[in-house]
């Protein structure tokens, strides 16, 4: 089947990331920072730029991201659009393919994408009250947070127990998970746990937060921002860095079949985004270099592999425990280290480092002849039993 | 706190996230007060949902006027645990840990709290334990929550 026509027409030129704790700035200054980061990157000047789009956890995190002034008061913007996307940690993904119907129509040329938190820093405010984990709370409606269900591990670890109880999976094989995840973030200086490394055997030690998950099953609370620059491919093939073409794009959702039928316990949305980005793409699972998944807690990335076909249903603990998503193993997964040891900054953690990886830019972790990444983002409410319901899959190539 | 059957009485300042409840789930959380676990149900086919939702079975009236709240067995089965052995909010230090459960009711639907009694589960891999709701008034606070036990 031929590729879609919209494939590898429009291309990442510039990428601006601000990583570790920002005690010293406010959330929207760091938005401000990457994004203008981002376009100095691209060989661009803040005029050049004609539509902006803001990234928030709309959703998953409630009421946290007041930057909205960042791009057009702070960096002094003359976009034509400004708007906020996002649901969840599905960031990146939803402003690529928001971007692309503006590019499509001429109504802008380059449109900055940037998202940024600083969960790491309010977290230790709210410490001093005698809360643990993520500083926020939930909007009306949500059930549970009365019952004790206070953050994201509170029910996404339910996930994690049913594989288990399906599919005989193991918190050792989870463990697999973080250990290959930080031997990658070993490998690269900007993330937290650099120089940090662990073992299977650190993880069955790390205290038990919400069984079955263990500390070191579970993503960082992180400070950051990261933005990009999204283009027509024409004018990608004058910008000074190498071009990221945007293959192809694909998006599931599965809140009734979590709420109806039960059945998304172990999986995750996967099979019609991956239909729609590989079919545009025309291209297969054997294609993809190194895959940068969203893996909020070690389970997500236990499901995506199944659910894509990296491996059978239901053996995605055997799989990782083969050695296969680490360095040198035969599908690497999140070589930045992830959200569980890079930072958290949503999906956009994964997709700064897919541009990296294609751009060859990415040091000692560099994925050989690395030319095509997938990368995915999850997210959504949490009305429990209702939870992250969301899957989006963007794949990025070395070229059109 | 008195104990009567499946009913805790609690006089104890509430120090803990107050319940979210609004125009949708008001009539469920009335229904706690007075010792009913409410459904939201078809008048049509008879099918159950919780929360509030359009019937998923066929065309509906404006605001699913089709569909009413009614009683419930209050009871089903557990469908996936966890156990909290971390308090991320201050005024549950005292219950670590806890058994946050989902439940699968008799009548279908997914509904998640906390696990309470003397017996618990064990792995979080080993579920299906029938349990049965126990209704925790908070009089003065204006509320009752729904906790389940384990009752075979």
């Amino acid at each position: 089947m031929p590729k879609h026509a919209s494939s590898g027409q429009y291309a990442i030129v510039g990428l601006g990331v601000v990583a570790g704790p920002q005690q010293d700035h406010s959330e929207r200054m760091v938005a401000a920072e990457a994004a203008r980061r981002a376009i100095a990157d691209a060989g661009l000047r803040p005029k050049d730029i004609d539509g902006a789009i803001d990234l928030r956890r709309t959703g998953g995190g409630g009421d946290r991201a007041t930057y909205v002034d960042a791009y057009s008061r702070l960096l002094g913007l003359n976009n034509c659009f400004y708007f906020v996307v996002g649901r969840g940690g599905a960031l990146a993904g939803l402003g690529i393919a928001t971007a692309l119907s503006f590019l499509d129509r001429g109504i802008a040329n380059y449109v900055c994408i940037m998202g940024a938190v600083t969960d790491w820093s309010q977290a230790q405010e709210s410490r001093k009250a005698g809360h643990r984990g993520m500083a926020h709370g939930e909007k009306a409606g949500y059930w549970g947070k009365a019952l004790g269900d206070l953050r994201a591990v509170s029910h996404h670890s339910w996930m994690a127990a049913r594989h288990m109880a399906v599919y005989g999976t193991t918190s050792r094989q989870l463990g697999a998970i973080s250990v290959a995840e930080r031997a990658w973030a070993c490998k690269n200086p900007e993330a937290k746990m650099h120089g940090r490394p662990i073992t299977v055997e650190d993880h069955q030690n790390s205290p038990l937060v919400a069984e079955p998950y263990r500390l070191l099953d579970i993503s960082l609370v992180s400070d950051g921002g990261v933005a990009f620059i999204l283009t027509t491919a024409d004018r990608a093939r004058n910008a000074p860095k190498p071009p990221v073409y945007v293959l192809g794009q694909g998006f599931g959702e599965v809140s009734s079949e979590l709420w109806w039928d039960k059945k998304n316990f172990t999986h995750m949305a996967v099979p019609r985004a991956k239909q729609q980005a590989f079919g545009q793409a025309n291209l297969e699972l054997a294609d993809v270099d190194c895959a940068q998944f969203y893996d909020c807690f070690t389970a997500e990335v236990l499901f995506q592999l199944e659910d894509y076909g990296f491996c059978k249903k239901g053996e995605g603990g055997a799989f990782v425990e083969s050695g296969a998503i680490g360095p040198g193993g035969s599908i690497p997964v999140n070589t930045s280290g992830g959200l569980l040891s890079c930072y958290h900054l949503g999906d956009l953690t994964g997709m700064a480092e897919a541009i990296r990886q294609l751009r060859g830019e990415a040091g000692e972790r560099q994925i050989k002849d690395c030319e095509v990444v997938m990368t995915t983002g999850h997210g959504g409410e949490l009305i429990s039993p209702g939870m992250c319901s969301i899957h989006t899959c963007t794949l990025l190539g070395r070229h059109p | 706190m008195s104990n009567r059957q499946n009913v805790i009485v609690s006089n104890e300042p509430w120090k803990k996230p107050l319940p979210n409840i609004d125009k949708d789930n008001e009539p469920f959380y009335e229904g706690l007060k007075s010792h009913q676990f409410l459904l939201w149900r078809c008048k049509t086919c008879s099918a159950a949902y919780w929360p509030k939702a359009y019937c998923q079975n066929h065309e509906n009236e404006p605001f699913a006027a089709n569909m009413e709240w009614a009683p419930s067995s209050g009871r089903g089965k557990i469908f996936a645990f966890n156990r909290h052995h971390m308090a991320f909010h201050p005024a549950f230090k005292d219950e670590i840990p806890y058994v946050y459960a989902l439940i699968e009711l008799d009548e279908g639907p997914l509904v998640s709290s906390t696990l309470i009694g003397e017996r618990m589960p064990g792995n979080v891999y080993d579920v299906g334990q029938t349990v049965e709701v126990v209704y925790e008034d908070h009089p003065a606070e204006g509320f009752s929550l729904p906790r389940f036990r384990i009752v075979e």
